[in-house]
């Protein structure tokens, strides 16, 4: 099968094995662009793995990935995320607990102020008007996910579920086509959940961004994604809206299997 | 020459596999670099040394006695350093180590004075192989290389006290939770590794024939190199890459000249692990 | 975060004006000494930026600071170039020796890295006492010209001490700022992000072996100009330089001054050479000293002196 190249994000037959274990079997999936996009299962199931192997933490054993009709397929991570604009979150590692919650934001935007290597060791006006425009955009992305009152505290001290959602507005700071999240709720209060799903909805309807989201939490997803994916063993048991997909047989006993 | 070169490498080979392999179980259970593993080579060849000169031992009782001696020493540094280093970030293990190199070799040259001592003993009568006359110190050392790492093979696979370091070096956390005294375990790697290291000091003695309190340095850092090109934790690794190492050594030494044969380990781990991450013996990179 | 910023301008400022009218007040040997921490502050400077910065552990600043050394002497020996030249180029040649060992070596994990470093440092003093027609051997070199400071020849020859010190003192600053700029550049932030979680740091676009590279190569320039300054200081050099002493010293001043700070390294510079100093009044026990010293101090201030000052300093502001 072609690959779309129209689609935000492409995956043609991915395929990752450790050892005799198949984590993600042969894996067909197109993400239109402007979607969110749903993606669950049991534990296992090979969400992350599949995760991996299209942002390039991980070397599929085959397959190939493309993004807006480049083919990325063996790109390393960083070059994923500065050329194709594909970007991710973690579920554990979420923030870098020792810089502040602005700098963390600058970081992030740094990849776009600063596209050259070279250029990131310059320390002169222009380099530190640069820096500057990134702190003020820090400042309004902040805003919108309501963490201004904390910009200046220590990314590690603030509770869990706001360091996810500071997660979440690093990743605007790059200005990304495609973000993947991989459950960004899990270990967050409700009344968060209700911020990180409205933050996620803005950035989708004003920015364009598509959105893949791997999540447990099954009302967070019906309220959240256009479409629902269902991974099972490593393969794709149910592709349609998400009311849909919650009726199908396949997925219950899926679901009560793992 | 050849013989002469094969002989040497495999002797050679033979000491630094006694040293390396307790190195690499201590970092199996510890994560951390020791970089006073030469150390205890040194003491051991003092220790048997002593026992001959000071005690009149005969050189056959010496190296039990080195060894003790040694076990003694290292059982008060596991106890005292080497225990605090569970879970300390690795950095904490490499100065702590270095700092107790700093003081057991110059503890060893305020005692025992800072020049060459000449080593008196061990069976050095020649023995007609191949043609090459070998002295039977050599081939005992070889001899007992093997039957230790024999040993070791069946202690870490059969033993009790075998089987609880590899889970350690395993998984330190789930140890923990299961109740595994870890402390102890680690304290009696220690011991055993450094036990490993006096032996071989006190066998290679009468081969080197002199000995001084900073011969332990240059034993280190060959170390290192023959734990990483052997895959940590890779007991028969180990034997073999402390072999190559002798053998490209002697080589070296023979055909180019004796003062580059200290620079072949490092010439040859930067090459291995630049073509091979993991060592020589090992796909994946553990290190 | 304002009072920190002020408390540290602060410090500096007050060590500087210390420093500098530091020797109408102490003796030739007082001021030997200072030269000496500062001599040592380079290549201090430089392990601190691959270990503090980008979180990998380098035993090759010594054999950078020696390669430097040679460089600077040799140049000044044989073709009479002026010192800031044979200084630059003391850098630049150690940072271009760097690239092709940090290509294998920093694929590696730490372990790995510590090892082929330490090997590295092994291969250069090999290297220095058997290249007998440029090195000389174990004899080494001698006669080092003296720093002369002039744009091409001639200009004013460093003689007294003061002058060396003062020297030292210029180029330090000059170290230390040239730190700061690249600490508190985005690729410092890079650096840093690398350092606290690597696959974070890729995650948002850092590619993260570019400037583990970039800190390898920039710490070996550091250490080279360091070693520059000492030969034309000591104005003899042989292959002991690489003698694994030196590199533990620097691994002291840095771990035990405070790792990934640059008031630590600096602090730790000086303490740290002139606890040596001290102890050479007991010359026996000198060494067995410094290695006590060591366990001590890593166990008991695990961060360093100076974080554990600087938090003594800051808690009563806390209390109230």
């Amino acid at each position: 099968m072609q690959p779309d190249l129209t689609a935000a994000l492409s995956m043609r037959g991915i395929e990752k094995h450790f050892g005799s274990i198949i984590a993600v079997d042969a894996v067909d999936l197109d993400i239109p662009t402007g979607q969110i996009c749903g993606l669950t299962g049991p534990n296992g199931s090979g969400k992350s793995t599949l995760f991996d192997c299209c942002t390039g933490l991980q070397k599929a054993t085959g397959g190939r990935v493309f993004a807006a009709g480049t083919e990325v397929t063996g790109w390393e991570m960083h070059r994923i995320v500065r050329e194709a604009r594909v970007i991710r979150s973690f579920q554990k590692a979420v923030v870098l607990r020792a810089m502040s919650v602005e700098d963390n934001l600058v970081l992030a935007g740094q990849m776009v102020a600063f596209p050259g290597f070279a250029g990131t060791f310059a320390i002169g006006a222009a380099s530190r008007a640069r820096i500057r425009g990134l702190r003020e955009r820090a400042g309004h992305v902040l805003e919108l996910v309501g963490l201004s009152h904390m910009r200046h505290a220590e990314a590690g001290k603030i509770s869990f579920g706001q360091q996810k959602l500071l997660q979440f507005s690093t990743m605007l700071m790059a200005d990304p086509r495609v973000i993947l999240l991989d459950e960004p709720m899990a270990g967050v209060n409700p009344v968060l959940i209700e911020r990180m799903i409205e933050n996620i909805n803005r950035a989708n309807r004003e920015d364009g961004i598509t959105f893949v989201v791997v999540e447990h939490n099954l009302d967070a997803m019906k309220a959240l994604c256009h479409r629902l994916v269902v991974l099972s063993r490593g393969r794709i048991i149910a592709d349609d809206t998400p009311d849909v997909v919650v009726r199908q047989p396949e997925v219950v006993e899926a679901y009560l299997a793992g | 020459m050849l013989t002469d070169v094969a002989v040497n490498g495999i002797t050679a080979g033979s000491v630094y596999a006694l040293v390396a392999v307790g190195m690499t179980i201590i970092f199996g259970v510890l994560r951390a670099i020791n970089f006073a593993h030469g150390e205890y080579y040194m003491l051991g060849t003092f220790g048997a040394w002593w026992a001959i000169e000071t005690v009149e031992l005969p050189y056959l009782v010496s190296i039990p006695a080195a060894v003790v001696i040694v076990g003694v020493i290292a059982f008060a540094i596991g106890v005292l350093v080497m225990r605090r280093l569970i879970d300390a970030p690795f950095q904490i293990g490499v100065v702590a180590t270095l700092g107790v190199s700093l003081v057991l070799q110059n503890v060893v040259i305020l005692v025992f004075g800072g020049s060459y001592k000449m080593f008196d003993g061990g069976w050095i009568e020649p023995v007609d192989i191949f043609g090459a006359g070998v002295s039977q110190q050599r081939i005992i050392i070889v001899i007992a290389a093997l039957v230790i790492f024999g040993g070791l093979e069946l202690m870490v696979r059969r033993t009790r006290f075998g089987k609880t370091m590899r889970a350690v070096a395993q998984n330190i956390e789930a140890c923990k939770i299961m109740g595994v005294d870890v402390p102890r375990v680690v304290t009696g790697t220690f011991v055993l590794g450094c036990c490993l290291a006096a032996l071989s000091g006190a066998l290679t003695a009468p081969v080197t024939g002199s000995l001084y309190g900073g011969m332990g340095t240059a034993i280190t850092v060959k170390t290192f190199a023959i734990i990483v090109m052997g895959g940590v934790g890779n007991v028969g690794g180990t034997l073999l890459a402390a072999w190559l190492l002798g053998l490209m050594e002697s080589a070296v030494a023979g055909y180019l000249g004796l003062q580059f044969r200290d620079a072949v380990a490092f010439v040859a781990l930067i090459a291995v692990l630049t073509v091979m991450p993991g060592g020589l013996f090992s796909r994946r990179e553990r290190f | 975060m304002g009072s920190d910023m002020r408390l540290r301008i602060g410090g500096f400022a007050g060590f500087l004006a210390l420093l500098l009218v530091a020797p109408a007040f102490l003796g030739e040997y007082q001021v030997h000494a200072l030269i000496v921490s500062l001599t040592f502050l380079l290549p201090a400077l430089g392990l601190n930026l691959i270990l503090g910065y980008a979180g990998m552990l380098s035993f090759a600043q010594m054999a950078f600071f020696g390669i430097g050394a040679y460089v600077s002497a040799l140049m000044a020996m044989r073709w009479g170039t002026p010192f800031w030249l044979n200084f630059l180029a003391a850098g630049v040649v150690a940072g271009v020796v760097a690239l092709p060992l940090g290509i294998p070596a920093l694929r590696l994990r730490k372990y790995s890295f510590v090892m082929c470093t330490l090997g590295f440092a092994v291969i250069a003093q090999t290297l220095a006492k058997n290249w007998v027609s440029v090195t000389r051997g174990d004899l080494g070199l001698s006669n080092v010209p003296r720093p002369m400071l002039g744009l091409w020849s001639g200009g004013i020859e460093i003689r007294g001490i003061t002058s060396y010190y003062y020297l030292a003192l210029g180029l330090s600053v000059i170290a230390v700022l040239a730190f700061l700029a690249i600490v508190s550049s985005p690729a410092g932030r890079y650096m840093i992000a690398i350092r606290e979680d690597e696959t974070l740091a890729a995650s948002v676009g850092a590619p993260t072996w570019r400037y583990r590279m970039a800190a390898f190569v920039l710490s070996g320039v550091f250490a080279g100009c360091g070693g520059s300054f000492y030969v034309h200081y000591y104005t003899v050099i042989s292959p002991t330089i690489f003698d694994p002493y030196y590199g533990n010293t620097l691994l002291v001043i840095v771990l035990g001054g405070g790792v990934g700070t640059l008031g630590g390294v600096v602090a730790g510079s000086f303490i740290f050479v002139a606890l040596s100093e001290v102890l050479r009044v007991a010359p026996d026990i000198r060494m067995i000293a410094y290695g006590l010293l060591l366990i001590v101090v890593v166990f008991g201030c695990p961060e360093g002196l100076l974080p554990l000052l600087m938090r003594k300093l800051r808690r009563p502001t806390h209390a109230t």
